[in-house]
Parts: C-alpha cells; sequence; structure tokens
C-alpha cells in the first residue's frame, strides 16, 4: 500500500468516524454499526483500523469518550464530538465535497 | 495542545490507560457476541465468529498503542528497559562488549581530551584571539624557507609608534639571573618584558602592581613575581611587596604577584617565575640590522588580522626605503599566539586522533559481529515478538536500542578509563606538548565521549539489527532451534575484511614512525654523541664584568676538567649542535661590500680550544684553534664551499658585521660539517670563532669521557662549585640525552601509534577468532557430514583455515591500499623513510597473515575434532 493511498484512506475513515458520532454518542463497536449503516453497507471498517483511529481523534482533541452503561448494563467507552470535532467535521466536509465535485467532472470530461 | 496533554497522559499514566484500553477492547468484544447471539447464533459460535471478527485483543492493542501520542518515546523507554534486562541476563556477553568499546572509546576520549586542551581550549587571557606575535619576514635569498625571524629593536619601535590597527605592542625576551637568598645560588628564569607586555594580556596582579612605563628604564631595579615563585620561594609572606630579591648581586623591589591563572605553561614568558622591566638602552633601542627581539600586540577593537598585517607590511615597506643598508628584504607578518605556540603539533595530535578513530572501529567491527550472532541466536525471541504485534520496524528498533544501550555502558567506562589515564598522557606529554598542563576533561569532552558512543552504538548495532529484522521471522519459527548455518556469513566476513583492513593501515602508520625514530635516532649528525657530558653555565656580568675574568673562569674550569680521570678532552661552546643558534651575515675582506639582504649568512658559534676534540669533530685541513690564539676562525666545509668554491680558506680573511664591522679574523682550519639546526635539518655552513681575551659570559662545557658520561656529572659540576660556590650549574646532560630529549615528541607519537596499532591487531585477532568460531560451529554438520563421508582431518582443517584467510587476504590487500592513500599525509611527519615504504607494507602484511593464521588454527582444530556422530545428531 502506498503512503498516498493510506493518506486518502485514513481522511476518509477520520469523516466517516466523524459523520456517524454527529447524530449521538456511540460506543467504539456502535461506530462501526452507524459507519456501515450510514454509507448503506460499503464501508466496513476493521477493528484494526477503527480503534486506532477513535484513540488518534480523542487525542487530538475531536472526540471526548466517557465511561457508562452499556447495553448490558456494563461499563463502555462511549464517544462524542466535541465542538472541535464539530468544525473538524465542517471542514473535511467541504473538503470532501471539492474532492468529490472535481473527480466527478473529471471523469465527465 | 489536546496531544500535548495526551502525551503527558500517556507517559505519567500508562498502567491506567492500558488499562481502560484492555477494557474497551474486551467490552467491544462482549458487545460483538451479544451481536452475534441476537443475529441467532451458538453462544460458541458468536464467540467464535466475533473473535475472528476483532482478531487477536492482543494485537488490537499494539495497534492502538502505536497510534497514540508518544509511542515513540514510550516504545524506546520500553525497549531501553528490555534492553538492560536481557544484557544483565548475558554477562559474558556484555562483559565482552562493554570491555571491548570501553577500551575505543577511552582511547577516544583521552586523546581528544588532549587535543581539546592544546588546539580548542582559547587561551588564559580575556579575548585571546586578538592577541599576535609579531615577527620580520627575512630575505628569502639569505634565510631561505624561513617565514618568521625575530624582530629588531628599531625597526620595532617604528612599526610601534605608525601602526594604528593595535591597541598596544611590547617586545619581551628570555633572561636568568643567578638568585642569592638563604638557599644555595640558584639560576632563575625570567622574563624581560617590554613596556605595556602585561597590559597587552589584558593581565591584572594578584597583588600589587605590574610595572609602570617609566619603569621601563636600565636603572629601574623592579621585579613582579609570579603566584608560585611568592608561594613556594617566598612562604607566601603577606608582606612581600615590602620585600626585594638579590638577583645577580643587585636588590630588585618586589612590586607585585602575578595570579595562578596567567601561569601558561606552554609560553615562556608567561610561565616564568619572576619578570623585569626589558630596559633597552637608547642605544640598545636604535640597533636596527641585529634581530633578535620578540614582540607581542593585541589587535585594536574591530581591526581584523588582515588589517593588522596589512599595515604592518606597509610600514616595514617604508622603512625597507628609508633605510636600505639595514632593512633591504626585511619584511613583516604576524600570527595569533595561539597557533604560534601549539602550531607545531597539530598534525600529530590530529594523526593520533586519526588513529584511535581506527582503533574505535576496530572494536565497532567486533561488536557488530557479537551484536549480530546473539540477535541470530535469538531469532526465535524476536518471532515471537513480531507474532505478538511488534513490527518489523519495532524489533529493528529494539535491536538497534540494545546496541546503544550497550556502547552508552561502554562509552561511560571509556570516560572512566580515560579519566584515569588522564594524568598518566599528561605527564608523558609534559614536555613534548605544549599546553599539556592544561589537559583535562571539561564540558566538550564529555560531549565528545557521548557522540562517540552514540555513533559506535549506532554503527556497530545498525548492520545486525538490519539483518536480522530483515531475516524471515516465520522461517525462524518454524525452523526450530536448528539451522542458524550460513546466515549471515557475508556479513561476517565484510567486518573481518574491515577489521584487517583498518588493523594495516594503523600497523602501517606506528611501523613508519618507528623506523622514522630509529632513522632520526641513528642520523649521522657530524659529531660523536657516545660518551659526552655536558653543562651550561652562565656567568652573571655583575660578578664576572671582565672579559678577563670570564675568560681566566672558564680557562680553569676546562683544565681541571680535563685533568679528571676518565676524561679524555674538555672544550666549550655558546651553542651545542641541533639545537640552533646565532646566524649572522659575513663578509670576506677583499671582496666589495653588498647590501646585508645579499650578503651570504652563515650559523656563527664561539668555541673554546678542545670542543672539537671532545666532540670528535674532525678537522678537514689546516688546524684546530690553539690556547695561544689570538683572534681566529674556523669554517666548515660547507662554509668554505659557500664563501670560497674551490678557493682556499685558509689565511683568508672574513669580518662578521654584526659583531664587528672593522674586526677582520683570519681562517686557520676547516672543520667537518655538523647540524646545527635539528636533526632532520642539512648541515649549515658555520664559522667557528675563537677570541682568547672576549669570552662569552654564557657557555657550554663538553667533557669526552671514557667512563659513563652520566657517571662524571657529579665531579664536574663539583670542578665549578669549587671555584665559585656562587655559580649555579644548568642542564647538566649527556649527549645522548641532549639528542633524545630532541627527538621527544617523535618517540611518543611513535610509541602512541605503537600502542594503539597494538590495540587494534589484538581487537581484530579476537575478531577472526571469534567469527571463525561462530561459522564453524554453524557448518559442524557439514563437517560431521564430511568426515562420515571420509574426509581427513587435515581437509577440515584446511577448509576451515581457507574459511579464515580469504577475508584476512583481501583485507589485507585493502588495507595496504587504504595505507598507500593514508601515507600520503604521513609524509610530512616523518624522516629518513618513505611512509609508502615496500619493505615495511610487507612485514606488516605478513605479520597480519600470519596473526589470522594463528586465529584460524583453534577454530579449524576444533572443526577437525568433531565427531560425525556428535554433529549429525544434534
Amino acid at each position: 500500500m502506498t503512503g498516498r493511498r493510506a493518506a486518502l484512506l485514513q481522511g476518509t475513515l477520520d469523516l466517516l468516524i466523524l459523520k456517524a458520532l454527529a447524530a449521538g454518542e456511540l460506543h467504539g463497536l456502535g461506530v462501526s454499526r452507524r459507519i456501515e449503516q450510514i454509507t448503506g453497507g460499503t464501508f466496513v471498517v476493521q477493528p484494526g483500523s477503527l480503534f486506532p483511529a477513535l484513540h488518534r481523534l480523542e487525542e487530538a482533541g475531536w472526540l471526548a469518550a466517557d465511561w457508562q452503561p452499556s447495553e448490558n448494563n456494563r461499563r463502555a467507552k462511549y464517544y462524542t464530538l466535541t465542538k472541535a470535532g464539530r468544525r473538524q467535521l465542517g471542514e473535511e466536509k467541504a473538503v470532501w465535497n471539492q474532492i468529490a465535485l472535481a473527480i466527478a467532472r473529471a471523469l465527465e470530461a | 495542545m489536546a496531544r500535548l496533554v495526551s502525551l503527558w497522559r500517556n507517559l505519567a499514566h500508562r498502567n491506567r490507560v492500558d488499562r481502560e484500553l484492555d477494557e474497551e477492547l474486551r467490552e467491544a468484544f462482549e458487545l460483538l457476541v451479544e451481536e452475534k447471539l441476537r443475529s441467532g447464533l451458538a453462544p460458541d459460535a458468536a464467540r467464535r465468529a466475533a473473535r475472528l471478527e476483532l482478531g487477536s485483543v492482543e494485537s488490537l492493542k499494539g495497534q492502538v498503542q502505536e497510534a497514540r501520542a508518544g509511542a515513540g518515546v514510550d516504545a524506546v523507554l520500553q525497549d531501553v528497559r528490555y534492553a538492560l534486562r536481557s544484557l544483565v541476563r548475558a554477562p559474558g556477553f556484555t562483559a565482552v562488549v562493554v570491555v571491548t568499546l570501553a577500551l575505543g572509546i577511552g582511547v577516544n576520549t583521552a586523546i581528544f581530551s588532549i587535543l581539546n586542551a592544546v588546539l580548542l581550549r582559547p587561551l588564559p587571557f580575556p579575548e585571546p584571539d586578538r592577541i599576535v606575535r609579531l615577527f620580520h619576514v627575512p630575505p628569502q635569498a639569505t634565510f631561505p624557507g624561513m617565514a618568521r625571524f625575530s624582530l629588531s629593536p628599531a625597526n620595532f619601535f617604528d612599526w610601534q609608534r605608525d601602526a594604528r590597527s593595535f591597541e598596544g605592542m611590547a617586545l619581551y625576551r628570555g633572561r636568568s639571573f643567578t638568585l642569592v637568598g638563604q638557599e644555595e645560588p640558584r639560576a632563575i628564569l625570567a622574563a624581560a618584558v617590554g613596556a605595556g607586555f602585561f597590559e597587552i594580556l589584558h593581565a591584572r596582579p594578584e597583588l600589587g602592581r605590574v610595572f609602570r612605563a617609566d619603569e621601563d628604564t636600565p636603572a629601574a631595579r623592579v621585579v613582579v613575581v609570579s603566584h608560585g615563585f611568592w608561594k613556594t620561594r617566598l612562604g607566601g609572606a603577606p608582606d612581600v611587596l615590602a620585600r626585594s630579591l638579590k638577583l645577580n648581586g643587585e636588590p630588585y623591589a618586589i612590586v607585585g604577584v602575578m595570579p595562578q591563572t596567567f601561569s601558561l605553561g606552554s609560553w615562556f614568558a608567561a610561565s616564568r617565575e619572576i619578570w623585569v622591566p626589558l630596559a633597552l638602552s637608547d642605544a640598545e633601542r636604535a640597533v636596527r640590522e641585529n634581530h633578535n627581539e620578540q614582540a607581542i600586540a593585541r589587535l585594536a577593537p574591530g581591526a581584523t588580522l588582515a588589517q593588522g598585517l596589512s599595515e604592518l607590511e606597509v610600514i616595514s615597506k617604508r622603512l625597507e626605503q628609508e633605510h636600505p643598508q639595514e632593512n633591504a628584504g626585511w619584511g613583516a607578518t604576524l600570527a595569533p599566539l595561539r597557533d604560534v605556540i601549539v602550531g607545531d603539533v597539530r598534525p600529530t595530535l590530529v594523526l593520533l586522533l586519526a588513529a584511535v578513530g581506527l582503533v574505535l572501529l576496530v572494536a565497532c567491527a567486533n561488536v557488530g559481529n557479537l551484536l549480530f550472532t546473539r540477535a541470530l541466536g535469538r531469532r526465535k525471541e524476536l518471532a515471537t515478538r513480531a507474532a505478538l504485534g511488534a513490527g518489523r520496524v519495532r524489533v529493528f528498533q529494539q535491536l538497534l536500542i540494545e546496541a546503544l544501550v550497550l556502547a552508552c555502558a561502554g562509552g561511560a567506562a571509556g570516560v572512566l578509563l580515560a579519566y584515569a589515564s588522564l594524568r598518566a598522557f599528561a605527564a608523558m606529554l609534559a614536555d613534548q606538548v605544549p599546553r599539556a598542563d592544561e589537559i583535562r576533561m571539561d564540558l566538550r569532552v564529555l560531549a565528545f565521549a557521548l557522540a562517540a558512543s552514540i555513533l559506535t552504538g549506532l554503527l556497530a548495532g545498525a548492520l545486525p539489527a538490519f539483518r536480522a529484522g530483515r531475516a524471515e521471522l516465520t522461517d525462524a519459527l518454524k525452523e526450530g532451534g536448528r539451522g542458524d548455518s550460513a546466515l549471515g556469513i557475508r556479513t561476517r566476513r565484510l567486518l573481518v575484511v574491515c577489521e584487517v583492513a583498518l588493523s594495516v593501515v594503523l600497523l602501517m602508520g606506528a611501523a613508519v614512525m618507528l623506523r622514522s625514530l630509529v632513522a632520526l635516532r641513528t642520523v649521522d649528525a657530524g659529531f660523536d654523541s657516545q660518551g659526552v657530558l655536558t653543562m651550561r653555565v652562565s656567568l652573571p656580568d655583575t660578578r664576572y664584568p671582565k672579559p678577563a675574568q670570564r675568560t681566566a673562569f672558564f680557562d680553569t674550569a676546562l683544565e681541571r676538567l680535563r685533568a679528571l680521570p676518565g676524561v679524555t678532552a674538555a672544550g666549550a661552546i655558546d651553542d651545542l649542535p641541533l639545537m640552533g643558534g646565532s646566524v649572522q651575515p659575513i663578509v670576506v675582506e677583499g671582496r666589495p661590500e653588498l647590501l646585508p639582504r645579499d650578503q651570504p649568512t652563515v650559523q656563527v658559534r664561539a668555541l673554546t680550544p678542545g670542543y672539537l676534540r671532545a666532540m670528535s669533530i674532525p678537522v678537514v685541513r689546516g688546524r684546530d684553534v690553539e690556547p695561544g690564539d689570538v683572534e681566529v676562525l674556523l669554517v666548515s666545509r660547507g662554509a668554505a664551499t659557500l664563501l670560497w668554491g674551490d678557493g682556499d680558506p685558509i689565511g683568508q680573511r672574513v669580518t662578521l658585521p654584526l659583531v664587528s664591522r672593522t674586526l677582520a679574523r683570519q681562517v686557520v682550519g676547516i672543520v667537518a660539517d655538523v647540524k646545527q639546526d635539528g636533526v632532520t635539518e642539512r648541515p649549515q655552513p658555520t664559522v667557528y670563532s675563537y677570541t682568547r681575551e672576549r669570552s662569552s659570559a654564557r657557555l657550554t662545557l663538553v667533557a669526552r669521557t671514557s667512563l659513563p658520561p652520566g657517571s662524571l656529572a657529579p665531579v664536574a659540576v663539583g670542578v665549578i662549585r669549587a671555584l665559585d660556590p656562587e655559580q649555579p650549574v644548568q642542564e647538566v646532560r649527556t649527549m645522548v640525552e641532549v639528542r633524545d630529549a630532541l627527538l621527544s615528541s617523535q618517540r611518543l607519537s611513535a610509541l602512541l601509534l605503537g600502542l594503539f596499532a597494538a590495540l587494534a591487531l589484538a581487537l581484530a585477532t579476537v575478531g577472526i577468532y571469534s567469527v571463525l568460531s561462530y561459522i564453524v560451529r554453524g557448518r559442524s554438520r557439514e563437517i560431521g557430514i564430511r568426515s562420515a563421508l571420509g574426509a581427513q582431518s587435515r581437509d577440515v582443517v584446511r577448509m576451515v583455515v581457507r574459511e579464515g584467510m580469504t577475508p584476512a587476504l583481501v583485507g589485507i590487500a585493502a588495507g595496504t591500499l587504504a595505507a598507500l592513500l593514508a601515507s600520503l599525509s604521513l609524509e610530512r611527519l616523518v624522516f629518513g623513510v618513505s611512509a609508502s615504504d615496500p619493505l615495511t607494507l610487507t612485514a606488516v602484511g605478513s605479520l597480519l597473515a600470519i596473526v589470522a593464521l594463528l586465529a584460524s588454527l583453534v577454530p579449524a582444530y576444533r572443526a577437525a575434532r568433531v565427531a560425525p556422530s556428535t554433529a549429525l545428531r544434534d
């Protein structure tokens, strides 16, 4: 895998995680399921990519985490979008739209 | 900012962070299981499916940890701890590596300490870079190749008056006094300094004051003493400024004490025990044609060296025109004081540093080999770590960190080693290297040692770490314990080649220095130094004001010396051969007088009858000087050719204008050539004068004896004491000692280079041995099969020896090439032997071949003894 492609995928993953959490707090597995759901099953995020990304985004200050009772009444780590995260989501969305538009135009040309 | 907080949290509360991660991932697993259960799977199948989807929790943890802030720092700390633990578990390996590196880094640190003190540390005066020495540039026709010459007083005072780029200029020279006090008479070394000397150095006295400008007159009787003189000779008396010293029989008032920090051992003007005003008379200040003075100056603030130089050049051009008779061809130059003090040793020190650098490289190669063996032996462990989620980079990093930990331990031990040996080094260097008294460890030395350690660790560790990290990890697991057979043999061969090549270069350097030293010791300087005792006597003019008194003193002294049992001849001269001395223009009577710049110059010495016989310098034609002569000259063969060509000098008359323009003296004999300026110089044309009634005040007496000359010393000194109990005798040495003292720096570099080369050779031997042992061990199965198939033990020995000798021979060839290249830089430092001497090269190559053979034989015989059954069973 070349560095550039990895970077692109990573950027996409970050965007998807931020978007998945925009609707409300979720635990790690929930994020994965939510992404699967909103992309209509196109993206299935592997745990090997998901958890490192969650921790990275948390450390960047875009996600906050706290421990709450889960559906089965045990403790789970729930992630929420911070203010900075919401701003970041807006920026990444804009960038993504630009790219998508540009690529669509390029393909139609 | 958020990342910084995370970094802090990750590093400071690592346990909690890890626990939480663990919990998060386990919870994710449980949630996944429930999800599977809900979709209708049986509990067992649900858990299996969940595990399959999530992957191993451990490896997932590893991936998250690597994404976290400070993952690098964290991993390094972890690796350092891990390395320490595993090194402690292998004490033998650790000890060998640490000792090897301690030797390598230790010698480097020691040599760098010397280099630091001598070449890098500034002189102990404020703004030392602005302090310069001033010189004449002599006319090259008469002084070929000589770039710096002492100053004439009149020219100096013209420079001082006219130059604007300097804050100040001052003359100084060495002087010796006889100090009479409560103890026996002692010759005391002083520096006579012109007005402004201390001010130029920005040096302040510890007590009292330095000289006032109006004290630079012949009538002044004032003295400044050194801290050491005050403490030891005057007992640190608090009323020192109220005391006086009796120098040459006259009282000198002590006006100041210079502080300890002023003493700069390697520059006589700052290291002498006392200072007196130079106090030139008006007549002496007007002398323009005689060049005997030393001068320092300080550049004015803002003025550069180049500005100072060009200003001096302009002034001396003008002086050439104003005083063509004396100044034609005499230019000016200057150089930073530090360069003048340390100039000569720079190449030697750089050579030594290069040599210890090579030693360190050999040590690196050895350690690299050991690390490689260890890394391969641990392939299973590494493969297991990799399987548990450590990436290849991480394995590489861990091996490298282990090498760095070892290198730092070696470096620390090396610093201790250097620290312990520094005193011995400094003592050994004291007489040969300027500023040796300043050698000590400082922050720069420690920084150097740290840098050397890190570099060593990277160098020794990178190759093994890279090779072992690259080895297919799964293969290692599959193979089990067996079969590290042929792994990395090529790498090891390369290490042997490097070690041998480096050793060849070092041994070559040492051998060439040694041969050069032998050549210097045995070179014919024109006299026989065996069986000769020398001692210097300087009669103070206060007690021997009349020439006749001096003549009487020396005549009697020599007579009594000759009467001693065992003494076969005795005489005296002002400057011994090899020590340099007066160089003067000479004029042959009856020839038109030339400008000073075009006059031929000769070495001029004053001798007494008996000197030539005592030194075994043959008279070639004519006769020696005799006690009955009044004013006669001898010329050396070279001087005869220079002045008369094929003509006969005997009976000719010459004048030495610097002595007297009117006194023409007759040549009575021609003597053999003698080296006057040093063993490496050619013999210079020399004129020896004998003036019965005007004996010099300062002469060196020489006596030839059939007994060991050293044993004559006490009686010889006794002769002088009996004549004058207040007269000190200096430098009582045999002529062999005089000669050897001149070679001490060559001896030292030969000794040190030899030491370093031996160290490198020992390391290389160990290296070859351990590489071959490893190869033999790895191939014991193959050897067993060969033996089982009927190979003789002779064949096995031959095979193993070939395995060792091939890289050794390649190394010898490569090293010889490198030595030839290195010899280009060595050529300037050796004498009487070419740095690329084929005989030396062959000898060094053979020595290494023999050593490599011996190092190969032990593993070879061990291999030959391998029983086929054991090898096959293992």
